[in-house]
C-alpha cells in the first residue's frame, strides 16, 4: 500500500463497491474548500469552513449515495455537483444574476445544471429565499406545476466535482482524516440500505433506462397541466416586465446598483431616457459597427476608379507585361507541384 | 527600348543553349545506336527526333531557374510552350502530368544495347539455318516430338492420308514489325514484357495455291515454326527460354516467344523486360491468292456431306490474312508518325487508358478479344487521322495533322464512345478504295475496323459486348474529362488507377465454369472457323447470352485471364475454363419481368418455334389485358430485392437450358448482398402470416393517413397545420431494414428481443400567428401544450392509435432547446414521432447568440459570449438548424434521387449496413452523410440532375445499375478519398445552385469529413459530431480491406457475408451485452445466432407493454460515449449488435500531474522508491472505470472481456 495518502493538496479517499464481482477501487480527491476570491456569490452558498471539496466523482453518484458516504463523518446539508466546471466557464453567468433581476429568468439558468427534476427542485431551493424576499412585496407569482418524476440517476460526465456543505464544521476534518480501509460506497439502488427503506431507490441499469422511458412520457393530463401552468407563469412574468418596460418609457433614468446612468436610446430630443446625455443616433450606430472609416475610403477608391486604364502606352505594356510574368508564375508553380509528385514516383501507372 | 533589346537578347541566348544541350543529347543517342543491327537502323533518326522535343521544353524551363532574374518576362520560345499547353492540353498541369507519365511506360534507351545485339546473333543462326526435306506432316510432327518440341497443328488436324508435304528453307527475309522497330511500344499492365515481334517470311516455294483450304497453310506454317523453335533450342550462341503463345487462344496464330535466361553476358537483355516473338509470314508475292481470303468465302470443305462448302469462314480468313499483313501495318504506323508528330504520345495515352482498363495483356481478367490487339489501336488513331474509307458517302472526315497528343486521345475516345461497332462498319482509308466489297464484312463480322490495306478487319472475332463495354469506359472518361467541377485527381482517374474491377464496372456479375458446358447444339463449323472448342463454345454463349438479355443491358463482355504462354511440348493452347461475365443494366429495361415474343397469330410458325426453343418450358402463351395473346417468359420474383436479380436469373436460365450449367457451376453474389439487409427468417415468416401490409409502401401509406387525420384536426386546434414533413430514413426509402408495423397482436408472436418498433420523425408547421410567445422556453412548453391537444384529438378520432407526449429525451437539460415530441402508434402498429417547428425560435436564439436583444444597439461586454447561456443557445441553434432547417431539405433531396436511380436506395441500404456492421455507423457517423455519400456515386457533376428521367436524354455512363455495384463505388471511394480534400455532392441540382445557402451553424466540431452540399457550402451538418480523425482513418482502413476482399471475386472465391463480420481484436477491451435484452438483437447481422431456440425464451418477467424506440443498449451505449468523451473511443453495431468496443485515450495511459478538472477517471501513481518525492502524478483508472461501465449497464452488460 504505497499509494500516496495525498495528491496535490488533496486527500486520496480510496472506494470500493460492495457486491461487485470487479474488486477495483475508486478514487475520489477531496479538499477544504475555498471559496475563490473572484465569485463572491458562490462564497455566500458554500461556506468555507465546512464545504468539503471532492474531485473525480463517480459519474453515476447521486447526491443521497455522497450523503450516505459522508454520514459517518457528520450530517451533511447539502450537495452540489459541477459548480467549479461551469463556474468556470460561466464567469459571465453570474453577471446575468445581476443584471436580469428584474424578472428575467435567466439567473436560474447558471445554476440549473443538474439533470433531473429532482436536483432542480434542489437548485431551487438554493434560490428561492432571495428571490421570495424580493418578490414579497408583490402579489404571489403563479408556480409551475412539475412533471411527474421518478427518482433517476442522473449520469454526469466522468471526473467532475462535488461540493459537499455539512452541517457542522468538524465534520470537515473528520471526513479528510484517512481510514485503514477503503471506504464503501453506499448504493442506493439496493434494498439493504437501511435508512432509505422509505424512499424510492434509485435505479441504475437496464432498470432505470426502462424507468426513464416511461417518465418521459408522462400521462397526458399531467402534461397539461405543467404547460398550462408554465404559461400563466410566463403571462405573469411578461406582465412583470411590460410595468417595468412601461416605467423605462416615461422617462426616468436607470441607475444600476453602482450608482451609473445607463444611456439608452429613447427618451425625447435624441437624448437618453431621463434626459441629460445625448445618445447617437442609429445610423451612426450602424456606420461605426461596420467599420469605422468605410465612408471616407469609398470616396477615394471612386476618384481612383475613374482613372483610365490603358491609356498611356506604358500602361498597356506593364499590363501585358505583367500578364506573361503571370503566365509563367502560374507555369513554374504547375511544375513544381507536378516535379514534387514526380518525386513520390506518382507518374508509374502501374 | 532598353527592356525590348534585354528581351530579345534573351530570346536569343536560350535557343542556343537549348540547342546546345540537346545536340549533346543527341551524340550520346547515337553513340549508343551506332552498333545496332541493319534491322532497324532505318527509324533512327525519327527516334532522336522524338526525344529532341522532349529535351526541348526541359532545358527552357531550366534556363528561367533561380540563376537568372526572377522578374524577367518568358522568352517567346516558352510562352509558346505555355500556349500550347493550355490551349491544346486540358490544362497546363495536364499536359505537364503527361509529360511525366509517358517516359515511365517506355522501353529504356540504355538497356536497349543488349538486345539489338541478341537481335544479331538471332539473325544469323536463322539465316544459317539448313533446309528440310519435304515429308509428310505426321512423320515430320513425330521426328519433332522426338527432340520435344510438338507441332501447334490446328483443327483440322492433317490425316495420315494427307497427300501434302511439309518442307522447311531458311526464311527469305526477317523484319521486325509491330510497335517496336516503330518505338511506339507501351509496356503492359503486371510487369508483362514488351514484344518485340520478329517477321520470319517463309519462302514462296513451301507453298502452293491451294494451301488456302483446309488449314493447309497453318499445318505449313505450324511445321515451320516447331523447326523453328527446334534449331533455336539446339543453338548455342542463344540462351533463351523458348515458349509457344497463341493469341486469343487460337492455334493457327501461334507464335514463338524467346525469353532471355539471366545470365548477364552480353546479349542478356533481362533488364529491358521484354521479350522476342517469332511470327512466321507469307511474302508478298506468295501464291496464295488474296481474293479467295475475303469474309465470305468458305475456305474449310472437309465434311462427308457438301454443305460446308457454302459457308462462309471469315475469321478462318482473317487469321490466314495475318500471315500477310504485318509488314503493311508496320509501313501505315511509319506513314502515320511521319505524318502527325503527336501520333506516338496519343497511341501510349490511348493504350495506357486501355490497359487500366482490362484492354490488354495482364495477370487479371482481360476483356475477351483484346489480349493481342495491337494493332487495333493504331489502326483506330489511323482512321481519325486520315479518314474513313467512303461506304455509300458517309464518310468521316479527317482529322487535321496538327492535333495535339491529348486532343487526339480525346478524338478516340469520342469515335469509341459515338460509332455504333454493332450497326455500322469502319473503314480506314485505303490506297486503292475498297478490296473487298465492303458489305461481306458486314455480313460476316460482329464488328468491323478494317485496316489500312483493305484486306484484314482488325476486330475479327472481338465480340461485341466487349466492343460496347470499350465504348461505355470512353463515355465514362469523356464525362469526367468534360465534367464542369474540377477534380483534382483527374488525370489519375484517366490514366493511373487500375480500373479492372469487376464490382464496380459491373451491375451483375456471374462466374462460369464452363469446363463441364454440354452445348445443346454444336457445329463443327463454328468450331472448325473460330479455331478451337471452346473458341467456338464461348462465342456461342456470347450469342445466346446476348439474344436472352436483349436491351436489358448496355453491354455484356466477357472477361477471362489472358493467355499464356505454354512449353514446346504442349501443341495446342489450353483454353480458360472460367469465364466472368459481366453485364451493364439498362436502368430502362433491366429489371423487366416480362420479356415478349411473337404474337400467337404470328404467320410464320418457325418464329415462334424459335422462341420456345430458346426458353425451354419459361415460354409461355399468355394473354394480356389489352387482348393481345403473346409468347412470353415471366420472370417471378418473391419480393422486392429480387427484382434486381432479373438479369442474372436470365443469364442462369440461358447456360442451364443451352449449355447444361447447373447452379454448381454458375455463381454469382447477389443473394449474399441481399441477405444482410433482410430480417431473420423466423420474424420475416411472422410478418408474412399476419398479412400486414410491410415494407416502404405500407409505411408511406400509413403516413399518408396519419397526416390526412391530423389535417382533419383542425377544427380543434388553436392554429390549423400547414405542413407535415417526414424527416425519417424509413420514408425515403433509405433505412437498412424495410420497415415493419407492430401491433400488440404481432409483438405476442414474435420473441422478446425481434420487438423493436423504430418510429419515423415527421415535422409539423403550423400556420403563422402572432399568438406564440416571444420566449423560447415559453415556446418549448406551449409545443407541449400542443402535443396534448393533438393527442387528445388524436386518440378520439382514430380508433385504436396511441398517442404520447414524450417530455424530453433525458439528457438534455436546456431548456431553450426543443426536445419535446409526440409519440404516435398507428392502429396498424406503425410508430411515428411528430416535432414541432417554430421559425421564430431562430430569431431569438440568433439574439442570444449574437448578445443583442431586443436593444441591438446595445454592445454587451464581449466576455458574456463566452457564458453558458450562450454556449446553450449555440447548441439549441445547432439542433434546431439540422433538425428543422436541413433534415427536411435533405429528406426531399433523397426521396427525388430514389426516384431517378433504382440502384440507389438499396446501395445506401448496403452502405449503411456495412459501416454499422464495422461499429461505426449512428454513433460516428450520421445516417444522412451517409446518404449523401452514395449520392454522390450517382449524381456525377449533378449536370443532369434536372433533367426528367424520360427526357431522352443519355444517362450518365458511370451510375451504378445494381446495389452491389454501387457499393463496391462507395467502398472504392472512400478508400481513395483524402477526406482532409472534402467533397462537395450536388445533391440538390443545378436550380438550387443558384439559390442560397442555408444557414449553417457555427459551431465547434469534432467530426473531420467535410461533405458539402448546395445548401451546406461548410459541409459540416452532418459531420459536426464525427467521425473525428481516428475515425475517419479507421473507415478508410475498413475500406480498404473490404475493397482488398472484395477482389477475391475474381478467385471466385467471395463469401459475402465475412465482408460485414467486424475483427475486435485491436479493442482496448469489449463489453458483451446480454442478447435477451436487446429488443433489436433480431436485426443482428449473425440473425441466424439471433433466433437461435436460447433466445427465444421469454424472460423472466415479461413486459408486454409496447415501447417504440426502446432501445436500452443505445441508450446505455449514447450515455458511455456522453461520460467518457475524454476517457476512450466507444464502438457498436447499432443494429442489434451485443457488444461495445472500446479503445482507451493512449495519453492517459502515461502519469501525469494531478487536475482538478482532468476529466477523467485516475488512481494516484505508485512511488517508486519512498525516498522519491512526491510529484503528485495520476494515472487512469482503469479497473475503476470497468467496474463503472458494468453498474451503469447492470442488467445489459454480461461480461467485460479486456484484451491484451
Amino acid at each position: 500500500m504505497s499509494l500516496p495518502s495525498s495528491v496535490a493538496g488533496f486527500t486520496v479517499l480510496p472506494i470500493s463497491y460492495p457486491g461487485s464481482s470487479n474488486t477495483s477501487t475508486h478514487y475520489i480527491y477531496a479538499r477544504a474548500h475555498t471559496g475563490s476570491k473572484k465569485a463572491n456569490t458562490s462564497k455566500t452558498t458554500l461556506p468555507d469552513s465546512r464545504t468539503l471539496f471532492l474531485v473525480n466523482v463517480p459519474p453515476d453518484a447521486t447526491d443521497r449515495e455522497l450523503v450516505l458516504l459522508f454520514k459517518s463523518s457528520g450530517t451533511v446539508e447539502r450537495v452540489v455537483f459541477d459548480l467549479d466546471a461551469d463556474g468556470k466557464e460561466g464567469v459571465g453567468g453570474q453577471d446575468d444574476e445581476e443584471e436580469d433581476d428584474e424578472g428575467s429568468e435567466l439567473s436560474d439558468d447558471a445554476d440549473a445544471n443538474t439533470a433531473n427534476a429532482e436536483e432542480e427542485r434542489d437548485a431551487d431551493m438554493q434560490q428561492q429565499p432571495r428571490k421570495r424576499r424580493k418578490l414579497d412585496k408583490k402579489p404571489k407569482p403563479p408556480q409551475v406545476t412539475p412533471l411527474p418524476t421518478k427518482p433517476l440517476r442522473a449520469l454526469r460526465p466522468t471526473g467532475r466535482t462535488a461540493h459537499l456543505v455539512f452541517l457542522d464544521a468538524s465534520s470537515l476534518e473528520r471526513a479528510l482524516a484517512p481510514q485503514k480501509k477503503n471506504r464503501v460506497w453506499p448504493s442506493s439502488s439496493s434494498t439493504s440500505t437501511s435508512t432509505s427503506e422509505s424512499v424510492e431507490k434509485e435505479l441504475s441499469g437496464l432498470a432505470r433506462y426502462t424507468a426513464l422511458y416511461d417518465s418521459l412520457r408522462p400521462p397526458l393530463d399531467s402534461v397539461r397541466a405543467h404547460a398550462d401552468s408554465a404559461m400563466e407563469v410566463f403571462e405573469y412574468e411578461l406582465a412583470q416586465t411590460r410595468r417595468e418596460a412601461g416605467r423605462y418609457k416615461k422617462g426616468e433614468a436607470i441607475v444600476d446598483e453602482d450608482g451609473f446612468t445607463l444611456v439608452t436610446r429613447g427618451g425625447v430630443y435624441g437624448q437618453t431616457v431621463g434626459g441629460g446625455v445625448g445618445v447617437a443616433s442609429k445610423v451612426f450606430q450602424a456606420e461605426m459597427a461596420e467599420g469605422g472609416k468605410g465612408k471616407n475610403k469609398k470616396g477615394r477608391r471612386g476618384r481612383e476608379g475613374k482613372e483610365k486604364e490603358g491609356f498611356y502606352a506604358f500602361q498597356k505594356a506593364e499590363r501585358q507585361r505583367n500578364d506573361l510574368l503571370e503566365l509563367k508564375k502560374n507555369w513554374e508553380a504547375d511544375k513544381a507541384k507536378i516535379e514534387k509528385l514526380k518525386a513520390s514516383r506518382k507518374f508509374k501507372p502501374y | 527600348m532598353a527592356l525590348n533589346l534585354k528581351r530579345k537578347r534573351d530570346g536569343d541566348v536560350t535557343p542556343r543553349k537549348t540547342r546546345k544541350l540537346s545536340e549533346d543529347d543527341l551524340d550520346a543517342v547515337s553513340d549508343v545506336e551506332e552498333d545496332e543491327s541493319e534491322v532497324d537502323a532505318g527509324e533512327d533518326d525519327e527516334w532522336g527526333g522524338i526525344e529532341m522535343a522532349q529535351n526541348m521544353t526541359a532545358p527552357v524551363a531550366e534556363s528561367t531557374g533561380p540563376g537568372t532574374k526572377p522578374k524577367l518576362p518568358p522568352s517567346g520560345e516558352e510562352l509558346r510552350v505555355i500556349k500550347d499547353a493550355s490551349s491544346l492540353f486540358k490544362s497546363s498541369t495536364f499536359k505537364l502530368q503527361v509529360d511525366a507519365l509517358l517516359p515511365t511506360v517506355r522501353p529504356k534507351a540504355a538497356r536497349i544495347p543488349p538486345l539489338d545485339r541478341f537481335l544479331q546473333t538471332l539473325h544469323g543462326v536463322l539465316t544459317n539455318l539448313p533446309s528440310v526435306a519435304p515429308q509428310h506432316p505426321l512423320e515430320a510432327a513425330r521426328k519433332l516430338i522426338k527432340k520435344g518440341v510438338s507441332v501447334p497443328f490446328c483443327l483440322p488436324q492433317p490425316l495420315e492420308d494427307t497427300n501434302w508435304k511439309v518442307a522447311f528453307e531458311k526464311p527469305s527475309d526477317i523484319t521486325m514489325v509491330g510497335s517496336w522497330p516503330n518505338k511506339i511500344s507501351v509496356k503492359a499492365k503486371d510487369g508483362c514484357k514488351f514484344g518485340i515481334d520478329l517477321a520470319v517470311e517463309m519462302p514462296s516455294d513451301l507453298f502452293q495455291e491451294k494451301d488456302y483450304l483446309n488449314g493447309r497453310f497453318f499445318h505449313k506454317r505450324a511445321f515451320y515454326l516447331a523447326t523453328l523453335a527446334e534449331a533455336i533450342q539446339n543453338s548455342k550462341s542463344l540462351n533463351v527460354e523458348l515458349t509457344y503463345q497463341s493469341a486469343s487462344n487460337d492455334p493457327r496464330l501461334t507464335k514463338l516467344v524467346l525469353e532471355p535466361r539471366n545470365d548477364e553476358t552480353h546479349d542478356d537483355f533481362t533488364k529491358l523486360n521484354a521479350r522476342v516473338c517469332i511470327v512466321p509470314v507469307l511474302p508478298a508475292n506468295s501464291r496464295i491468292p488474296l481474293q479467295r481470303l475475303s469474309p465470305s468465302h468458305s475456305n474449310i470443305r472437309i465434311s462427308a456431306d457438301g454443305d460446308f462448302a457454302s459457308i462462309p469462314t471469315p475469321l478462318y480468313n482473317s487469321a490466314l490474312l495475318m500471315a500477310l499483313i504485318p509488314r503493311a501495318h508496320l509501313l501505315s504506323a511509319f506513314t502515320l508518325n511521319e505524318h502527325t508528330p503527336s501520333f506516338g504520345d496519343a497511341l501510349t495515352l490511348l493504350r495506357v487508358w486501355a490497359n487500366q482498363r482490362g484492354y490488354g495483356e495482364g495477370s487479371r481478367l482481360c476483356v475477351r478479344g483484346f489480349d493481342s490487339l495491337g494493332s487495333f489501336w493504331t489502326v483506330l488513331l489511323g482512321l481519325l487521322v486520315f479518314g474513313e474509307e467512303s461506304v455509300n458517302k458517309a464518310k468521316r472526315k479527317p482529322l487535321g495533322r496538327g492535333l495535339s497528343s491529348y486532343q487526339l486521345f480525346r478524338a478516340a475516345l469520342d469515335f469509341l464512345s459515338r460509332h455504333d461497332f454493332e450497326k455500322t462498319a469502319a473503314f480506314h482509308k485505303a490506297n486503292q478504295g475498297h478490296r473487298f466489297p465492303p458489305e461481306e464484312y458486314e455480313a460476316h463480322h460482329e464488328a468491323v475496323l478494317v485496316d489500312s490495306s483493305s484486306t484484314l478487319n482488325v476486330l475479327a472475332g472481338v465480340p461485341i459486348g466487349s466492343l460496347q463495354l470499350l465504348r461505355t469506359d470512353a463515355r465514362k472518361t469523356l464525362e469526367e474529362l468534360n465534367a464542369t467541377s474540377v477534380a483534382n485527381d483527374l488525370f489519375s482517374n484517366v490514366f493511373l488507377q487500375d480500373k479492372r474491377d469487376l464490382l464496380t464496372r459491373f451491375d451483375t456479375v456471374i462466374r462460369v465454369d464452363i469446363s463441364s458446358a454440354q452445348p445443346r447444339s454444336s457445329s463443327l463449323h463454328s468450331t472448325l472457323d473460330t479455331g478451337s472448342p471452346a473458341n467456338a463454345l464461348i462465342s456461342s454463349i456470347t450469342a445466346l447470352l446476348r439474344e436472352g438479355l436483349g436491351n436489358r443491358v448496355n453491354a455484356l463482355a466477357i472477361l477471362h485471364s489472358s493467355p499464356s504462354t505454354r512449353p514446346l511440348s504442349q501443341a495446342l493452347p489450353t483454353s480458360p475454363n472460367v469465364l466472368y461475365i459481366g453485364l451493364i443494366h439498362d436502368p430502362q429495361n433491366a429489371l423487366r419481368l416480362v420479356d415478349h415474343g411473337p404474337a400467337a397469330e404470328e404467320s410464320d410458325p418457325s418464329i415462334a418455334e424459335h422462341f420456345r426453343e430458346f426458353w425451354g418450358d419459361k415460354a409461355e402463351l399468355r394473354r394480356f389485358k389489352d387482348g393481345r395473346i403473346i409468347e412470353s417468359v415471366v420472370w417471378d420474383i418473391k419480393s422486392a430485392d429480387e427484382r434486381s436479380r432479373v438479369p442474372a436469373m436470365i443469364v442462369r436460365h440461358v447456360l442451364q437450358r443451352h449449355f447444361n450449367l447447373d447452379a454448381t457451376a454458375v455463381q454469382s453474389w447477389q443473394s449474399g448482398f441481399d441477405q444482410v439487409t433482410k430480417l431473420p427468417e423466423a420474424v420475416s415468416r411472422v410478418y408474412m402470416g399476419s398479412g400486414v401490409a410491410v415494407g416502404f409502401k405500407g409505411a408511406m401509406v400509413a403516413f399518408d393517413s396519419l397526416v390526412k387525420a391530423l389535417k382533419a384536426l383542425n377544427e380543434q386546434l388553436p392554429l390549423s397545420l400547414a405542413v407535415v414533413s417526414p424527416i425519417s430514413e424509413q420514408l425515403r426509402y433509405a433505412s437498412v431494414f424495410s420497415p415493419v408495423p407492430l401491433s400488440e397482436s404481432l409483438a405476442q408472436s414474435l420473441p422478446q428481443n425481434a420487438r423493436y418498433l423504430p418510429s419515423m420523425e415527421m415535422i409539423l408547421q403550423f400556420e403563422k400567428s402572432a399568438k406564440w410567445p416571444d420566449e423560447l422556453r415559453a415556446i418549448q412548453k406551449i409545443k407541449l401544450a400542443f402535443f396534448e391537444r393533438i393527442a387528445m384529438a388524436l386518440m378520439s378520432s382514430v380508433k385504436g392509435l396511441k398517442a404520447r407526449v414524450v417530455v424530453g429525451d433525458g439528457v438534455t437539460t436546456s431548456k431553450i432547446q426543443d426536445v419535446s415530441r409526440l409519440d404516435i402508434v398507428t392502429p396498424e402498429g406503425w410508430a411515428f414521432s411528430a416535432r414541432i417547428w417554430h421559425d421564430r425560435e431562430a430569431t431569438l436564439l440568433d439574439r442570444l447568440i449574437t448578445g443583442k436583444g431586443a436593444l441591438p444597439h446595445i454592445n454587451f461586454p464581449s466576455q458574456k459570449k463566452k457564458g453558458k447561456a450562450n454556449q446553450e443557445a449555440v447548441d439549441a441553434k445547432e439542433v434546431y438548424l439540422r433538425r428543422f432547417i436541413h433534415a427536411p431539405r435533405h429528406h426531399r433531396a433523397i426521396t427525388a434521387l430514389n426516384h431517378r436511380f433504382s440502384a440507389y436506395s438499396p446501395t445506401v441500404r448496403l452502405v449503411k449496413r456495412w459501416l454499422a456492421s464495422h461499429w461505426v455507423l449512428h454513433g460516428h457517423i450520421s445516417e444522412e452523410v451517409v446518404e449523401i455519400l452514395c449520392a454522390s456515386a450517382f449524381v456525377g457533376d449533378g449536370s443532369d440532375l434536372h433533367l426528367e428521367p424520360d427526357s431522352g436524354f443519355i444517362e450518365r455512363s458511370g451510375v451504378p445499375g445494381s446495389k452491389e455495384r454501387g457499393f463496391a463505388s462507395v467502398v472504392q471511394f472512400l478508400k481513395d478519398w483524402k477526406w482532409e480534400e472534402g467533397l462537395f455532392v450536388p445533391l440538390y441540382g443545378p436550380e438550387s445552385a443558384a439559390g442560397d445557402p442555408l444557414p449553417a451553424s457555427n459551431n465547434s466540431r469534432s467530426g473531420v469529413w467535410k461533405i458539402s452540399t448546395e445548401v451546406d457550402r461548410e459541409g459540416n451538418v452532418w459531420t459536426v459530431h464525427g467521425p473525428d480523425a481516428m475515425v475517419a482513418n479507421r473507415v478508410r482502413a475498413l475500406a480498404k480491406a473490404t475493397w482488398d476482399y472484395l477482389q477475391n471475386m475474381e478467385e471466385g472465391e467471395l463469401d459475402v457475408k465475412a465482408i460485414f463480420i467486424h475483427p475486435t481484436d485491436d479493442y482496448d477491451f469489449v463489453v458483451r451485452l446480454d442478447p435477451s435484452a436487446l429488443p433489436r438483437y433480431a436485426q443482428n447481422i449473425d440473425s441466424s445466432l439471433a433466433i437461435g431456440g436460447r433466445y427465444m425464451n421469454p424472460r423472466e418477467d415479461p413486459d408486454e407493454s409496447l415501447r417504440p424506440e426502446f432501445d436500452p443498449a443505445r441508450s446505455l451505449y449514447d450515455d458511455l460515449q456522453r461520460i467518457y468523451t475524454n476517457t476512450f473511443k466507444i464502438f457498436c453495431d447499432p443494429f442489434g449488435g451485443d457488444r461495445f468496443g472500446v479503445v482507451w485515450d493512449p495519453s492517459l495511459r502515461q502519469p501525469r500531474p494531478f487536475r482538478v478538472l482532468g476529466g477523467f477517471s485516475s488512481t494516484p501513481v505508485k512511488k517508486q522508491k519512498e525516498t522519491e518525492k512526491d510529484k503528485g502524478l495520476v494515472v487512469l483508472n482503469e479497473a475503476g472505470i470497468l467496474c463503472e461501465i458494468e453498474r451503469l449497464g447492470a442488467g445489459l452488460v454480461r461480461e467485460l472481456t479486456v484484451q491484451v
